[in-house]
């Protein structure tokens, strides 16, 4: 085939990538694929715009998160659920081995704000540094840092790894250090 | 505990970019990509 050395031919292999930040952006299967729908025919239509050379899945996620911000911040305003209902599913005690219920956090992560996900998504699962995580999201570097230590602190509240004593870095000055402000 | 969340964190995202792509994915760059062709449109964007 002719169109072979298309680069827009390596959209497929960000797909897996996309749908997973997707979801960790929607909190929900479907809701997520039609993001990313979306997101591939904007990232098509303008892929002219792209620079080549530089980072395919940073420029992918961008329009992502942008079509999930004007698709769905009407909607979340109805949705979100603050402080969560889904609160009272988590478990009362964290295991004593250490180690997190995945379903434990998963339900503690779906609280965080959304801006607290895309941060703590793109810097502490996809690895993006700081910096490339703020051009993703069109803010500013400290920003980014700041969201992603609330985003770990509140995490921490949520599945009470705050409060036991068996863990060597939770106690109130950790936690202020990380957030960068006294921890109340 | 920033590592435990992180540990977590990487094992629910991994879950999610292990799974497969849906075809309808698959189909949608095949179809832009033949509208392309149809509309004779340049290869690989243009050079502005």
């Amino acid at each position: 085939m002719s169109t072979a050395s298309d680069p827009r031919d390596e959209i497929v292999a960000h797909l897996p990538a996309m749908r997973a930040f997707a979801l960790s952006l929607t909190r929900n299967p479907a809701t997520a694929d039609d993001v990313v729908q979306d997101a591939i025919v904007k990232a098509w239509a303008n892929f002219d715009k792209f620079e080549p050379g530089t980072n395919l899945r940073a420029w992918l996620f961008t329009i992502l998160r942008n079509t999930y911000y004007s698709l769905h911040r009407k909607r979340r305003r109805e949705v979100e659920d603050p402080e969560g209902a889904l609160a009272g599913n988590l478990s009362e005690k964290p295991h004593h081995d250490g180690r997190l219920a995945m379903h434990d956090f998963r339900i503690a992560f779906e609280q965080l704000t959304d801006e607290q996900r895309e941060a703590l998504t793109l810097v502490g699962a996809e690895g993006f540094s700081y910096e490339e995580a703020a051009a993703t999201c069109g803010c500013a570097v400290g920003t980014i840092k700041s969201r992603v230590n609330r985003a770990r602190v509140r995490l921490a509240e949520l599945m009470h790894l705050d409060d036991t004593n068996d863990l060597e870095m939770t106690d109130a000055t950790t936690l202020a250090g990380l957030s960068g402000k006294p921890f109340a | 505990m920033e590592e435990q969340i992180d540990e977590n964190l990487r094992r629910v995202y991994a879950q999610a970019v292990e799974e497969e792509v849906p075809d309808r994915f698959l189909r949608l760059l095949d179809e832009l990509r033949k509208k392309d062709r149809d509309k004779g449109a340049p290869e690989g964007g243009a050079d502005t």
